[in-house]
């Protein structure tokens, strides 16, 4: 066991460095200048150059590339060029809104996907199977700023049942940052669902037939049982992977949707960022996200321990 | 932790976020406001960026400003200077009893430091640096400008919110400033990157005695708090505006018009005209050289269809060769038959007497501003069909940024500007820009121009620097546009501008 975790974190470390380099690589790639943009329309080429000189912009690629990658490992992600602030700072700002977002949305999906897929299954070919299918079907396929401008267009400004956009002003409490967050959360929810219903719907098939569970209602189980303690318990495995890579996906920034509610989170940051070529904030945005995606699933992985007995490291 | 026990707990805690959830309560009497993103310095000395001069003007303040219609008016200074009788000294009495927001008061070595750093610092400081011989403090309130040679442009640029001299105080002056500390209506209270400014009013602030005009005259704090919010995408701050989230809104799209016109909440604010769309050309390297070719590319321009595609509706557009629109001091109407030609028989024959032998004629564009593109797409098939080859480059803004100080990689670029209260404040113009138009005779205009110190002859001078504009194809003004924004319903004290300001505007 402690093996095998020392094996996954020597793993996670290389995947980390290698999106860190790819990183580096194709952010200077990309043409574009961030000396040039920050001055405005009327600066010089001579000025961009000199705030070039000043960044730390000018210094030989292979120099900018291992100081970058020590001070990475040290934890010393750089300083932001436009904010002029340490990228961890920058990155810790953003945080608190993408991770309820996350987390709220994950709820969400959840709520709607797993009773849902577990009864389509249960009541396979029924009329509600076929409905609950179609619309997951259909809430995969609408790309969610057209969800998010629709449920911002009605329900929040012709409705006014919820903040349009934004994360609340300088004298918003928590519970008022948290109101900016349902709408948005909403929206991530249900486009988020599709999946896992999909899935719930597909483990749950499989396990049903099992003898098993035949065995559960011969003892005379009743079906709320047979369904949720050992169909369900074996059907977890699956369902358990796609919500932990939903989860990774949501951390790591719902770039539409925070764009479409001014969120100022990750997934904004990342946008403007490049926008902006804030290279020291893309890189570490990138390299946060990537850790987060390996740890998520790690965490996925020993989380199998607790579900199912059988599985061993 | 079974699975059903995790439901249970997601909803409930769902029911409780649901339950707390109340409509924020604002402070009464506070303007939120929605700018297109996050300013990229709270100095304005450092940028030209419009969205810097908009939020900064608040809280730093300038020798000089504008009046409603765009004269120099005084806002730190008492009255106009002093001009000597050959044009090169302009003494400067400061108002008494300023204070910094720091509390400390103004004096004259604070506005020399400032205006010294200005002039080392500032886009706009250093154009002007060579030309000026000395900054020195006289007494306690006064300063002395002394020029190298009679410059006319100069008060323009001290009262210039964009690239601006901004008065600060002595102990916080460096490469970077120690603290954003002003004189202006309002001091920064919170800077919360992304998500606001928050502004509170300054209460030892002086405003001036006069009647407001403008940007000038009596500043008179109306609001208490005033919060600058980074709104990126231009639907969303339609949205907040309509939803009555925010109390004004900048850089709307034009389709949002009538969503807005028909609202109870808000209403559209027209800013009639905002600027012009430029052809920026290539002087210095490449096919646009040559003088015929320019002129191929003039003669070939439909500017109607490209204001046309590029703005839609004629709401917010028109298609007007003067380089200032009507109503401007400096209209006239030099050159100007040479505007919107769209004849790509005479381009041929242009062509032909240059020799022109294929060479891709290369525009550079991009689509963060969608109505550069749309113009470029229209202008590239009228100047092929003038027998021009064109290849469009179109990149991101970042990357038009950084390509087109490089001679060597385009022929055109497409850019846009407000209108400038002097023209000598766009660099288009100067021979040292980064178009490199250096033609001699316009040269020696645009130095006649900016020596002239009565009004008339440079009126009559800038005419002559428009007729160049078009004879020898500097550049090319491809119509002016109007651009939207909107406010909260029945609010008042904002005047349309390219860089509002709200320190007499109140919502109801």
């Amino acid at each position: 066991m402690t093996r095998y975790i020392v094996q996954r974190m020597v793993g996670m470390l290389v995947v980390v460095l290698l999106v860190l380099t790819i990183a580096f690589v194709i952010v200077r790639l990309a043409p574009g200048d961030p000396a040039a943009l920050m001055l405005g329309p009327e600066a010089t080429p001579a000025e961009a150059a000199e705030l070039r000189e000043r960044l730390g912009l000018n210094e030989p690629i292979p120099i900018q590339y291992l100081s970058f990658v020590g001070n990475a490992l040290r934890g010393d992600l750089g300083t932001s060029i436009f904010f002029n602030q340490p990228v961890t700072r920058v990155l810790l700002a953003r945080a608190e809104p993408t991770v309820y977002l996350a987390l709220f949305s994950l709820i969400i999906a959840l709520i709607i996907a797993v009773p849902i897929g577990i009864y389509a299954a249960y009541r396979r070919g029924s009329w509600l199977d076929q409905t609950a299918i179609s619309t997951a079907m259909l809430a995969a396929s609408v790309p969610s700023f057209w969800t998010g401008l629709m449920f911002q267009r009605y329900l929040a400004t012709e409705l006014g049942w919820f903040p349009a956009a934004g994360y609340g002003g300088p004298d918003a409490d928590f519970w008022v940052r948290m109101g900016h967050l349902v709408l948005p959360s909403i929206v991530l929810g249900i486009v988020n669902s599709a999946l896992i219903l999909r899935f719930t719907r597909a483990s749950m098939l499989d396990v049903l037939g099992e003898d098993y569970v035949r065995t559960a209602r011969s003892k005379g189980m009743t079906e709320w049982r047979v369904v949720l303690r050992h169909a369900l318990k074996n059907a977890a495995i699956p369902i358990i992977t796609v919500i932990g890579l939903t989860f990774a996906l949501l951390v790591s920034g719902a770039v539409v949707t925070e764009r479409v509610f001014n969120i100022p989170g990750m997934g904004n940051l990342v946008v403007s960022a490049v926008l902006r070529r804030d290279y020291p904030v893309i890189q570490g945005t990138l390299i946060v996200v990537a850790t987060l995606y390996v740890f998520i699933n790690l965490l996925t992985d020993l989380l199998y321990l607790l579900v199912d007995k059988r599985v061993r490291y | 932790m079974s699975i059903s026990r995790t439901w249970m707990t997601s909803a409930a805690a769902i029911a409780i976020g649901l339950s707390a959830y109340s409509v924020p309560a604002w402070a009464d009497n506070t303007l939120d406001v929605a700018i297109i993103g996050e300013a990229d310095t709270l100095d304005p000395m450092l940028s030209t960026k419009d969205v810097v001069s908009i939020v900064t003007q608040h809280f730093v303040e300038t020798l000089y400003t504008f009046d409603a219609n765009w004269n120099v008016a005084p806002l730190l200074a008492v009255d106009l200077p002093e001009i000597s009788d050959d044009g090169r000294t302009y003494r400067i009495a400061l108002r008494q009893g300023i204070t910094f927001h720091d509390g400390s008061s103004m004096d004259s070595a604070d506005v020399v430091a400032s205006l010294q750093r200005w002039t080392e610092m500032a886009s706009r400081g250093k154009a002007v640096a060579d030309r000026i011989e000395a900054i020195e403090a006289v007494d306690a309130n006064t300063v002395e400008i002394r020029m190298t040679e009679p410059y006319s442009p100069l008060l323009s640029l001290l009262a210039f919110s964009n690239s601006a001299a901004a008065i600060y105080p002595e102990e916080v002056l460096g490469e970077a400033l120690s603290a954003i500390v002003g004189t202006g209506p309002y001091k920064i209270i919170e800077h919360v990157p992304d998500q606001y400014l928050q502004l509170g009013r300054f209460e030892g602030y002086q405003a001036r005695d006069e009647e407001p005009n403008g940007p000038a005259g009596g500043r008179l704090q109306l609001a208490d708090e005033i919060r600058f919010i980074p709104v990126p995408d231009p639907n969303t701050r339609v949205e907040g505006l309509l939803s009555g989230q925010y109390d004004f809104a900048d850089g709307l799209p034009a389709e949002s018009y009538a969503r807005i016109a028909e609202s109870e909440a808000a209403e559209p604010v027209l800013l009639r005209p905002f600027g012009w769309p430029i052809f920026a050309i290539n002087h210095k390297d490449g096919l646009l050289t040559d003088l015929n070719v320019r002129k191929a590319l003039q003669a070939a321009l439909p500017h109607d269809d490209m204001m046309f595609a590029a703005f839609g509706d004629d709401n917010f557009f028109i298609v007007d060769a003067p380089m200032y629109p009507e109503g401007w001091t400096w209209r006239n109407d030099a050159g100007t038959e040479l505007y919107n030609q769209n004849d790509q028989a005479r381009a041929a024959e242009l062509l032909d007497a240059a020799g022109y032998e294929g060479t891709p004629l290369r525009i550079l564009t991009s689509r963060q501003y969608e109505f550069h593109f749309k113009m470029a797409e229209v202008a590239k098939m009228a100047l092929e069909a003038a027998g021009f080859a064109v290849q469009m480059d179109v990149v991101d803004w970042a990357t038009l940024g950084q390509r087109r100080n490089d001679p060597a990689l385009w022929d055109i670029y497409i850019t846009h500007s407000p209108f400038l209260p002097e023209p000598a404040l766009t660099s288009l113009y100067s021979a040292t820009s980064r178009l490199g138009w250096a033609e001699p005779d316009k040269e020696a205009t645009l130095a006649a121009f900016t020596t002239a110190t009565d009004q008339a002859e440079r009126e009559a001078l800038f005419a002559d620097l428009q007729k160049a504009v078009f004879e020898d194809v500097g550049f090319i003004k491809i119509g002016g546009f109007n651009a939207l924004q909107g406010q909260r319903a029945g609010m008042t004290g904002v005047n349309p501008s390219p860089w509002p300001y709200f320190w007499n505007a109140k919502a109801e």
